[in-house]
C-alpha cells in the first residue's frame, strides 16, 4: 500500500496499489456510465409520471403549460448548449495537457451554469408573484388544482431536481478547475475532466427532454 | 506499510501480517479501506439490526399469542411491524449478502486485491452508516425524543406507523412523528438507497475490470454472477424508489399532488414507482443466496456443478425479469383485466429460471461424496425452504387465486420463507462456510449443529401455521383477531420464540469462535478449488502472495467422465 | 391434503377453490419429489469414515435441462392461463346484477342501496339476497382500504378519488365476515363488517322498510342532527355558542363573513355550509374545525337538515342547550348507578364523537386511562387528570387544553347538572 503523499509528478497518474493505472481509466469510465444510468432512471419516473398525467389530463396540462415563458427556457437551453460545448473543449484541451484552457473553459462552463439558475430564479419568482407556488394561497386552493391538476407539482419536482443537478455539476467542475490549475492534468492522465464533462453533459441532455416536454408541447 | 512479512504456516494459516491485525488501531478499522474490513464493519453492523428487527418481532409476536390481548397499543403494534419491516429490509437484508460476504469474497473469488473503488467502497459504508442513524430517529419520533430530553414528554408517543411500504394517502396524511416521521424515515431510506447503487456500482466494474488473468466469464464462481445479477438489479431499480420516496416527501411539504387524488394524482402511481424498486429488491436479497448454495453444495459433494451454465443463465433471467413483474402486487388494486394478466404470465418468467436452479443444485449431489457440515445442512435447508418459498409464490402469481391471498397471512409466511428461508439462511450459511478463511478459526460444530435444527423446527413452527391462517383468511397488519385463528397464532408465537433462540445461538458461536476461538484453520479445508481459498486464512492485506493466474474452472471436482472404467 | 379454505359461498368460489387445490397439490407432489431425492441423494452418497470416495465429474445434461425446464413452463402456463380465466368470471359483472354503493373510511364501511337506504358505521351489515348477482361499487372517504370477503372470494382495493368494483353472487343464506385488508392505521383491526345473506322474500322486506319513512322533513332533520353529530357544536339554545353558531333562529340570519363581506343565511348559505364549510365562515368562528358533508347526505337529507335549522324559529318551546334525550324509551335513571348513568351521557351527549375508550386519539383524547394519569397542556405545564380538571375541562374546555389537541371542545357549561357531571367522572374512572 504506497503511500501518496509522496510528490506526484505534474501530469502522471495516481497509481491506486490494487490495480494499473490504464485499468483504473477504464473502470473510472465505466462506473461513470453507470453512473449516468442512475442518473437517468432517477428522473425517468418523474418523465413516467409526467406523460402519464400529460395522458390523462390533456387540456389542463395544455392550459397550465402556457403558463410558462418559453422564452425563458429557449434561452436557458441555449445557454446550457455552449456551456456542453465548453466542457467538451476543455476535455480536449486536457487530452493535450492544456492546463490553462481547461480551467477557462470549464470556467465558461461553470459561468453558463449560473446564469441558468439566474434564469431559473427569475422564472420561479415570476410564478412565485401570480402564485403558482407552494405555499401560497392559491396553491391550496380547490379551484387551483381543478383548473390544472398536478402540472405545477411535477414541474416543480422536475426542473428542481435538475437545478440540483446543475450546482452538483458546477461543484464538480469547480473542482476539477482548482486541479488543473495547480497543472495536474496530463494527455497521460485526465480522467476528472472526462467525467466532470460526462456528468455535465447529461445535465444539458435532461433539460433538453424537459425544456420540450414543459414549455413547447405541454 | 509495505513492509509487513507475509508468511503463512505450512497449513497456509497466517498467524502475522493478516487482514485482521497488520493494524490494530480503532483508526485503522473505521478508514480502512480493504474490502475485508469493510465487509467485517458490514457484518457488525447488519447483525445489530437484525438482532433489533428480530425483537421487535417477538414482542409482536407475544402479542399475538392471544386475541382481544392488550400487551401493547394499537398504535405500539403498528409501530413495531413498521421498524420491523423497515429494519429487516432497508437495514438488514438489503445490504445483506452483497455489502458483507459480496464485499469480502468478490475480489478474492476473481483474483483481485480489492474492488474497483475501495474508497467508494467506504463511503458507501458510511453513507449507510448515516442512513440508519436517520432511520432510528424518525422511528422514535424525534418531536417526542425532544420533549423527553427536556423532561416534558408524557401524553402520547405517536411513532411511525405507516408500514415499510409508505402506502399513500396514508403516509401523506398520518399524524405519527408530527409529520416528520415520514419525511425523515424516507429520506433515510433515499440514502440507505444511494448507499446500495454505489456497492453495486463498484461491484459490477470490479468484475468487468479487475479478473485475474485466465478468469474468464465462464469461469467465474455461480456467486459472482449472483453478485453481478444483484449489482444491476441495485444499480438500476434502487434509483427509481429513490426518487419515489423524495416524491413522498415533497408531496407532504409543498403539496404538490402527484400522489393526492384531490389534485388530481394517482396513489396507484404510488404503488406502481415503489413496487418497481421493491419487487426487484427481492432478488437482490435471494440472489446472492442462490451464489452461496451453489458454492456450497460443489464442494461438499466433491462434484462440478450441474449445468453451470443453465445456472448462470437462470441468474441473468431472473434478474432481467425481476424489473417486469412489479405490478403483481397491486392485482387488487384496481388494474385493467388486461394488464393484471400481463404481469400475471410475466411472473411465471421467474418461477422457471427459479425451478431450474432447483434441479441443478439437487443433481449436483448425484454421485457425490457428500459431508454434511453445518454449512452444508444450511444448504439444504434452504433448498427445502426455497421450494415451500417457490410453489407457494405460484398461488401468488395465479390471478385467480392470488385475489383471495393478497395482503393475507398468506403472503406474509411466503416472504417470510423467501427472505428468512432463502436470503437470511443464505446468509448464515455463507457465514459457517467461509468462516474458516474469514477469521482463521474453526468454530464449534457441535453448537452450530444444535442451533441449527433449533432455528429450522423453529422456523417452521413460525411461518407453516401463518399459511394455514392465510388460507382461512386472515388478513395481515392486524392488531387484533377473531378468536377462531387463536391456535394457530399461538403455534407461530412458540415457533418464533425457537426461531430467534436458534439465531442467537447460531450467531454467538460464531461471534465467540472468531474471537475466543483457539482452533486454527488452513487456507483450504475444505479442498475446493475456489480461487478464494487458494490464498492464506485469513488473507493478508492484499490477498495473494502472487497474484493468481487462472487455468481451470471453479468446479473441476471428480474424475473426467471418460475415466470412469478406471475408476 | 391442506385444505384450509372457508365454506363456499359464492358462484367464483369454487371455481377459485379447484384451482387453490391443484396448485397445492402439484405444490406438494413437487416439493416432495425434489426433497426426496435431495435427502435420497445426500443418504446414498454420504461421505463415509471421514474419507472422501471418487466421484465423476458430471458438468451436466442437455436432455435433463431440457426436461426440467419444460415441464415447469408447461405447468407454469397452464396455471397461469387458468388463474386468468377464474379472474375474468370474478371480474364479470352480470348485466341483472345489483349496484350497492360501498364507502370505506378511518374506521368503518357505509353500503348505501339504490332506493337510498344506508347502513353504516363499525360492525356495519350488507344485506344481500340470495342468487343475485351483486356489484359493490367502492370509494374510500380518507386513504386506501381493501373489501375482502374471504367466503366470497373476492377482495378489492378501495382507492380515495376513484371508483372501483368487485362483483359476486352469494349463493347460501348465511352471515358472513368482512375484514379491511389494506393497512388504514390505529383501528385497521376492527374495520370489520358482515355480509348477510337473506332470502329474496326477507330482502323485500329489509330493504322496504325506512325508518325514517313517513318522517316529515323536520323530524327526519331532527334525527340527523343528532345522528351525524351536529348537537356536538351547534346549539339550539337561543346566544349558546358551542364550537358553531347556534341554529336557534339562525335561518335568515344576516352578518359579515371572514373575509369582510355579507351574508344572509338562506337555504343556499345553509346547503353550502354543510358541503363546504371552510368556504364562507361566519366571522369570528374558527375554519377548518367541521367536516365537509359532501358525498354523505342525499338531496332529501340536506333538505330535511335545511328544513329543521328553518324549524328552529322560536316559535317551538326553547329547547334546552343540547337537545338530546337519553334514548328513546323513558327509563329511569335513578335507577342505574352512577357510572352508568355517565356511560349514558356519554353516548347522548356525543363525547363519543370525539373521545374513544380503546386508547385510539380522535379529535380529543381517550378516556382509556386517562383518570389518574398525567397530562400536558399546551401551555407547557402538566396537571394530574382528578375530578376537578375533568370537571372543569367539560364546563370549560378552552381553559386547559391536551397539548397536542385542538381547542375543539363546545362548553358544556348550563348544560349538564352538577350530578351528571359526576355521573360522568364515575364513568371515565372505569375506563382502563
Amino acid at each position: 500500500m504506497g503511500s501518496h503523499s509522496e510528490i506526484i509528478e505534474a501530469g502522471a497518474p495516481p497509481e491506486p496499489h490494487h490495480m494499473d493505472s490504464t485499468t483504473a481509466y477504464h473502470a473510472a469510465k465505466l462506473g461513470m456510465w453507470l453512473f449516468l444510468a442512475t442518473e437517468i432512471l432517477l428522473f425517468a419516473a418523474l418523465f413516467a409520471a409526467f406523460a402519464l398525467y400529460h395522458w390523462w389530463y390533456f387540456d389542463e396540462f395544455h392550459h397550465a403549460s402556457e403558463k410558462l415563458d418559453w422564452r425563458l427556457g429557449a434561452l436557458n437551453t441555449a445557454v446550457l448548449l455552449f456551456s456542453s460545448y465548453t466542457a467538451a473543449v476543455a476535455v480536449y484541451a486536457a487530452q493535450i495537457g492544456d492546463n490553462k484552457r481547461i480551467v477557462k473553459n470549464f470556467g465558461i462552463s461553470v459561468a453558463c451554469g449560473l446564469i441558468f439558475l439566474i434564469i431559473k430564479a427569475v422564472e420561479y419568482s415570476g410564478k412565485y408573484a401570480k402564485g403558482y407556488f407552494p405555499g401560497t394561497d392559491l396553491w391550496s386552493d380547490p379551484n387551483f388544482a381543478q383548473s390544472y391538476k398536478n402540472y405545477f407539482g411535477i414541474y416543480y419536482c422536475l426542473t428542481g431536481l435538475h437545478a440540483l443537478h446543475v450546482i452538483i455539476g458546477m461543484s464538480v467542475m469547480i473542482w476539477v478547475i482548482t486541479k488543473a490549475r495547480k497543472n495536474r492534468f496530463s494527455g497521460r492522465y485526465y480522467t476528472p475532466v472526462e467525467l466532470g464533462a460526462l456528468y455535465w453533459h447529461l445535465v444539458d441532455l435532461i433539460w433538453i427532454y424537459l425544456f420540450p416536454l414543459l414549455y413547447l408541447i405541454g | 506499510m509495505g513492509g509487513h512479512q507475509v508468511v503463512p504456516d505450512a497449513n497456509g494459516h497466517l498467524k502475522e501480517n493478516n487482514y485482521l491485525n497488520c493494524d490494530k488501531s480503532i483508526k485503522s478499522w473505521l478508514l480502512t479501506l480493504d474490502h475485508k474490513r469493510i465487509a467485517i464493519l458490514y457484518l457488525v453492523s447488519i447483525l445489530s439490526f437484525f438482532f433489533v428487527g428480530g425483537i421487535s418481532a417477538l414482542i409482536m409476536r407475544s402479542h399475538l399469542a392471544m386475541p382481544q390481548a392488550q400487551v401493547i397499543s394499537p398504535d405500539l403494534y403498528n409501530a413495531l411491524f413498521t421498524l420491523h419491516g423497515v429494519l429487516m429490509i432497508f437495514l438488514f437484508i438489503v445490504p445483506g449478502i452483497p455489502a458483507t460476504m459480496g464485499n469480502f469474497l468478490l475480489p478474492l473469488m476473481i483474483g483481485a486485491k480489492d474492488v474497483a473503488f475501495p474508497r467508494l467502497n467506504l463511503f458507501s459504508y458510511y453513507i449507510y452508516v448515516v442512513g440508519a442513524l436517520i432511520g432510528f430517529v424518525a422511528i422514535i419520533n424525534p418531536v417526542w425524543l425532544i420533549d423527553y430530553l427536556q423532561g416534558m414528554a408524557q401524553g402520547v408517543w405517536n411513532p411511525l406507523d405507516t408500514g415499510w411500504t409508505f402506502y399513500t394517502p396514508y403516509s401523506t396524511s398520518t399524524g405519527a412523528g408530527e409529520g416528520w416521521g415520514v419525511i425523515l424515515m424516507t429520506f433515510a431510506a433515499f440514502v440507505l438507497g444511494f448507499s446500495s447503487i454505489l456497492t453495486g456500482l463498484n461491484f459490477i466494474v470490479t468484475i468487468h475490470k479487475l479478473r485475474a488473468p485466465g478468469m474468464n466469464w465462464m469461469r467465474l464462481p455461480v456467486l459472482v454472477w449472483g453478485l453481478y445479477a444483484t449489482s444491476v438489479i441495485q444499480t438500476l431499480a434502487t434509483p427509481v424508489v429513490g426518487i419515489t420516496l423524495i416524491l413522498l416527501i415533497v408531496e407532504r411539504v409543498l403539496g404538490i399532488g402527484i400522489f393526492d387524488p384531490a389534485k388530481g394524482g394517482d396513489p396507484v402511481l404510488y404503488q406502481h414507482f415503489f413496487w418497481f424498486y421493491s419487487h426487484p429488491v427481492v432478488y437482490i436479497m435471494v440472489l446472492p443466496a442462490f451464489g452461496v448454495v451453489g458454492e456450497i453444495i460443489p464442494v461438499m459433494s466433491r462434484k462440478p456443478i450441474f449445468g453451470y451454465k443453465a445456472v448462470v443463465f437462470a441468474s441473468i433471467g431472473i434478474a432481467a425479469v425481476a424489473f417486469i413483474v412489479w405490478a403483481h402486487h397491486m392485482f387488487t388494486s384496481g388494474m385493467s383485466a388486461f394488464s393484471a394478466a400481463i404481469f400475471s404470465a410475466l411472473t411465471f418468467g421467474v418461477a422457471v429460471p427459479t425451478a431450474v436452479k432447483v434441479f441443478n443444485w439437487v443433481s449436483t449431489m448425484y454421485k457425490g461424496s457428500i459431508r454434511f457440515d453445518s454449512a452444508m445442512l444450511y444448504a439444504m435447508a434452504f433448498v427445502f425452504l426455497f421450494m415451500i418459498a417457490g410453489t407457494t409464490g405460484v398461488y401468488l402469481a395465479v390471478l385467480g387465486v392470488d385475489i383471495y391471498y393478497h395482503d393475507t397471512y398468506f403472503v406474509v409466511a411466503h416472504f417470510h420463507y423467501t427472505i428468512q428461508g432463502g436470503a437470511v439462511i443464505g446468509l448464515i450459511a455463507a457465514l459457517h462456510f467461509w468462516f474458516p478463511k474469514m477469521f482463521g478459526k474453526f468454530y464449534n460444530e457441535g453448537w452450530a449443529k444444535f442451533s441449527f435444527w433449533l432455528l429450522f423446527f423453529g422456523f417452521n413452527l413460525t411461518f407453516l401455521p401463518q399459511f394455514v391462517l392465510g388460507m382461512e383468511g386472515m388478513p395481515r397488519r392486524y392488531y387484533d383477531y377473531l378468536p377462531e385463528f387463536s391456535s394457530m397464532h399461538q403455534l407461530s408465537t412458540v415457533g418464533a420464540f425457537f426461531n430467534g433462540l436458534g439465531y442467537t445461538l447460531a450467531l454467538l458461536n460464531l461471534t465467540t469462535s472468531a474471537i475466543w476461538g483457539k482452533r486454527l484453520a488452513p487456507s483450504n479445508p475444505y479442498n475446493s478449488l475456489g480461487l478464494e481459498w487458494q490464498c492464506p486464512s485469513p488473507p493478508p492485506h492484499d490477498n495473494f502472495i502472487t497474484p493468481p493466474v487462472v487455468t481451470s474452472g471453479s468446479y473441476d471436482y471428480g474424475y473426467p467422465i471418460e475415466e470412469r472404467s478406471k475408476a | 391434503m391442506f385444505r384450509f379454505l372457508p365454506e363456499q359461498a359464492s358462484t367464483i368460489a369454487p371455481e377459485v377453490d379447484f384451482l387453490n387445490n391443484l396448485i397445492t397439490d402439484l405444490s406438494v407432489f413437487f416439493t416432495v419429489a425434489i426433497v426426496g431425492s435431495m435427502l435420497y441423494f445426500a443418504w446414498k452418497y454420504r461421505r463415509r469414515n471421514g474419507v472422501d470416495h471418487p466421484t465423476p465429474r458430471i458438468e451436466g445434461s442437455h436432455t435433463l435441462e431440457i426436461i426440467w425446464t419444460a415441464v415447469p413452463t408447461a405447468v407454469c402456463i397452464f396455471l397461469g392461463w387458468a388463474g386468468i380465466v377464474v379472474y375474468n368470471d370474478m371480474k364479470h359483472v352480470p348485466e341483472n346484477a345489483m349496484t350497492i354503493n360501498v364507502t370505506g373510511w378511518k374506521w368503518a364501511w357505509e353500503f348505501q342501496y339504490q332506493n337510498g337506504k344506508k347502513s353504516g358505521g363499525q360492525g356495519a351489515e350488507l344485506v344481500v339476497p340470495v342468487n343475485q348477482p351483486i356489484k359493490l361499487v367502492m370509494t374510500s372517504r380518507d386513504v386506501l382500504h381493501s373489501f375482502f370477503i374471504p367466503a366470497m372470494r373476492v377482495k378489492q382495493d378501495v382507492v380515495p378519488g376513484k371508483y372501483s368494483y368487485v362483483s359476486f353472487t352469494p349463493v347460501k343464506t348465511g352471515l358472513y365476515d368482512v375484514y379491511c385488508t389494506e393497512y388504514c392505521g390505529t383501528r385497521h383491526s376492527y374495520m370489520l363488517a358482515k355480509v348477510r345473506v337473506v332470502s329474496a322474500e326477507e330482502f323485500e322486506a329489509w330493504i322496504s322498510h325506512d325508518p325514517t319513512e313517513g318522517l316529515a322533513p323536520s323530524d327526519l332533520g331532527k334525527q340527523l342532527y343528532t345522528s351525524l353529530g351536529c348537537n356536538a357544536c351547534h346549539s339550539l339554545a337561543d346566544g349558546v355558542r358551542l364550537v358553531g353558531p347556534s341554529f336557534y333562529k339562525s335561518f335568515g340570519r344576516e352578518g359579515k363573513l371572514s373575509d369582510g363581506s355579507n351574508y344572509s343565511a338562506d337555504e343556499n348559505y345553509i346547503r353550502e355550509s354543510i358541503l363546504n364549510p371552510n368556504i364562507k365562515l361566519v366571522d369570528g368562528y374558527a375554519a377548518n374545525l367541521m367536516p365537509s358533508f359532501d358525498g354523505r347526505l342525499d338531496e332529501s337529507q340536506l333538505n330535511a337538515l335545511i328544513a329543521f335549522i328553518k324549524a328552529q324559529d322560536g316559535s317551538a318551546p326553547p329547547a334546552p342547550a343540547v337537545n338530546i334525550s337519553l334514548g328513546d324509551e323513558e327509563e329511569d335513571l335513578s335507577k342505574l348507578s352512577p357510572k352508568e348513568r355517565g356511560e349514558k351521557l356519554y353516548s347522548a351527549k356525543a363525547c363519543i364523537g370525539c373521545h374513544t375508550l380503546d386508547g385510539s386519539n380522535l379529535v380529543g383524547p381517550t378516556f382509556k386511562g386517562s383518570y389518574g394519569s398525567k397530562r400536558e397542556l399546551q401551555d407547557g405545564s402538566s396537571v394530574t387528570v382528578d375530578d376537578a380538571y375533568i370537571t372543569e375541562s367539560i364546563l370549560q374546555p378552552m381553559t386547559k387544553v391536551a397539548k397536542g389537541f385542538a381547542p375543539a371542545m363546545p362548553p358544556y357549561e348550563g348544560q349538564l347538572s352538577e350530578s351528571e357531571v359526576k355521573d360522568l367522572i364515575e364513568f371515565i374512572k372505569t375506563v382502563k
